[in-house]
């Protein structure tokens, strides 16, 4: 059978890797995109060869197997609900999960009780880089783990993006989530403090741009994260993603974008990086596809996932206007 | 006129110190005090004791390469002879002790300089000249990194493993980085630190610390610092500003790497060289500096107070590892 999957908003501009991921997967047709962009709606229906909607209610009552969510950060909760009592399996929500731990916890509450997968799209998990990585820290080669340098840094983006009223945060609440949940898997740990320095002096803009979290962790590990929009316009690339893993035995570095070819244009003036590095888009759709299909996909972050990191974020916002670290707070 | 040296202290840094004061026009050493005669006999004439030294080999210069610990000590009597006073890095362990020896060198009238060598190093010396220039516009995020093994002193009793002596590397090693980050980018105002130092089941073998700071500018630091890289070293920076960014990698810019076959014929592993002009060499030039502002009734170009600023950054770091708190700095 043929999974019929949907998307929910272009928003986000991740979802156009997803609708071709859903569009080359032999198991899966693209049902139908909705967006509250009429024009973008039907431009991304007609480039992936699909139907548009303008109403989510239409949209879901086509028989969805799945749906992916990657509208503004402010409307997943609305989205993923609507979805999840419309009867879809599964639900690829694209991150931070929720811009309130209330809304996170709420939108995974609301799933489970339906039954309903909810998935978080944390696609760095699938970078072989970090795969490796991974497999080396769980297989001892560090020995113990006692801190991890972490990195994510990127160009400013405009839009939405830098609208707290839509985004719910800048560069901390965009970044965070990705490293925090790097640092979950290579720890298996929950964090219990969290201290950041943020400032938003790259772009004047109304949310930060500049996040420095330092993150402590259950059993000692200590972290740090630089999740600035620090990377200027004529960067060779959009940004980066790194981990330093210090152990007892050793360090490993990780950079899961350094997989480039340099190459200098005399024609458009620019001397930029392309990636041949393995896409990892790909591998996250194909396992949410498993979900939706009712297999397991262990490697899939689900919505609980996307809520711890979304609550280290939003404790990082504490701390910034504290000065001082502010613990996480648990079971909320 | 020729510079009379007097060495204090024939170790690591003494030993380097030695070589550049004894290549350069205008200077010698006239005496070494070091515990270790054969060490002291190495780097010039020894002495048994400081009275004999001072008495004998009439220095103006008294260069003090000591572990931090008798930094104070001889900062003071040297002060108290009247000499030109050139003395490493970390000033002390203290700030009481920072304090007694600025007392000390400005009622004696004295010019005094601290190695804060990174300043000379070329790469962090070009990276402040483009900073200056505006080319990153206003500094907004800085990460440096000096990740290296645990100091190995080759079998000698290593009081860098003593917290209490050496301070770790937040003092030891990234006191470097915190010097090199108030001189390009002005005062620090709030310091957040963790580190590996008080654990006492790693120090000893390891250190490792992540910095984070804040200056009064509203720029944001973090500083990386590692004795858990074994072997090797490697340094990074980068200058992130709303104009432009400034990126280094030690790493990446070696001019030579030489990958040879072992003697039994097995993989060699590559070693990188990233070589300079002998007068080039930051050593070379920080010791040079002090000269020329000696020749020239200049003022030291590197501070007592410059370096007490940056220990003061350093015992801020260690403070917070130790409580868990962020520390501010008036």
């Amino acid at each position: 059978m043929t999974l019929k999957i949907a998307i929910f908003s272009f928003a986000h501009m991740h979802a156009q890797s997803y609708a071709a991921a859903i569009a080359a997967n032999s198991g899966a047709t693209l049902a139908g995109v909705w967006d509250a962009d009429a024009a973008r709606g039907q431009a991304m229906a007609d480039l992936y060869k699909t139907t548009f909607y303008a109403s989510e209610r239409e949209l879901l009552a086509q028989g969805l197997d799945g749906a992916v969510v990657a509208s503004e950060n402010v409307h997943h909760r609305r989205l993923v609900e609507m979805a999840a009592e419309a009867g879809v399996k599964a639900i690829l929500c694209e991150k931070p999960l929720a811009t309130t731990v209330a809304n996170a916890r709420a939108m995974v509450d609301y799933c489970a009780a339906r039954n309903v997968k909810l998935a978080t799209a944390f696609p760095c998990r699938y970078s072989p880089a970090f795969q490796s990585l991974l497999q080396k820290v769980q297989g001892g080669a560090v020995g113990k783990v006692l801190a991890i340098r972490g990195a994510n840094r990127g160009k400013a983006p405009g839009g939405w993006f830098v609208d707290k009223a839509l985004s719910g945060g800048g560069a901390v609440l965009d970044h965070t989530v990705h490293a925090a949940d790097l640092n979950w898997l290579l720890l298996g740990q929950n964090a219990t403090e969290v201290y950041a320095e943020t400032g938003s002096e790259f772009q004047h803009a109304a949310c930060e741009d500049t996040g420095f979290l330092t993150i402590n962790y259950d059993g000692g590990v200590f972290a740090t994260l630089d999740t600035s929009w620090s990377r200027p316009k004529n960067y060779p690339t959009w940004g980066d993603v790194t981990i330093q893993v210090v152990g007892t035995e050793g360090v490993i570095d990780a950079d899961l974008f350094a997989q480039n070819l340099v190459c200098y244009d005399d024609t458009a003036g620019t001397a930029s990086w392309s990636n041949w590095g393995s896409g990892t888009d790909t591998e996250m759709i194909a396992d949410f596809l498993r979900l939706t299909a009712g297999q397991d996909a262990p490697r899939l972050a689900t919505g609980e996932d996307g809520l711890r990191a979304v609550q280290i974020a939003l404790t990082a916002y504490e701390s910034a206007a504290l000065g001082q670290p502010v613990p996480v707070a648990s079971g909320n | 006129m020729t510079y009379r040296v007097a060495l204090i202290g024939a170790g690591t840094m003494g030993g380097v110190h030695a070589r550049h004061w004894n290549a350069m026009p205008g200077a010698e050493i006239v005496g070494v005090l070091d515990p270790r005669a054969d060490a002291a006999r190495a780097a010039g004439p020894a002495f048994a004791d400081w009275d004999t030294l001072i008495s004998q080999s009439k220095p103006d210069i008294v260069d003090i390469c000591t572990p931090t610990p008798f930094h104070r000590e001889y900062v003071e009597k040297a002060a108290a002879a009247g000499k030109a006073i050139f003395v490493e890095k970390p000033l002390s362990r203290s700030i009481e002790d920072c304090d007694a020896m600025l007392a000390a060198v400005e009622a004696a009238g004295v010019p005094a300089m601290s190695g804060h060598v990174l300043r000379y190093f070329p790469e962090f010396a070009a990276a402040k000249r483009a900073v200056d220039a505006g080319k990153v516009g206003k500094p907004i995020t800085i990460r440096t990194a000096r990740m290296a093994g645990f100091p190995d002193l080759g079998g000698r009793p290593n009081w860098y493993a003593d917290p209490a002596q050496s301070g770790g590397l937040v003092l030891d090693m990234i006191l470097h980085d915190f010097d090199w980050l108030r001189w390009t980018f002005g005062p620090v105002t709030r310091v957040f630190a963790k580190g590996l130092y008080g654990q006492e089941e790693y120090f000893g073998d390891l250190d490792y610390a992540l910095v984070t700071l804040r200056f009064a500018s509203g720029a944001v630091g973090h500083v990386t610092g590692s004795w858990a890289h074994p072997g090797g070293f490697r340094t990074t920076l980068e200058i992130a500003g709303d104009a432009g960014l400034i990126e280094h990698d030690s790493d990446r810019s070696a001019p030579l790497s030489a990958m040879l076959k072992t003697k039994g014929g097995a993989g060699g592993v590559a070693v990188p060289e990233s070589p300079m002009a002998p007068t080039e060499d930051p050593y070379y030039q920080e010791l040079a500096a002090f000269v020329h502002a000696l020749q020239n009734n200049l003022p030291p170009p590197v501070t007592l107070q410059d370096a007490r600023e940056a220990t003061r950054i350093a015992l801020a770091a260690l403070e917070s590892i130790e409580t868990g708190k962020s520390v501010t700095l008036s």
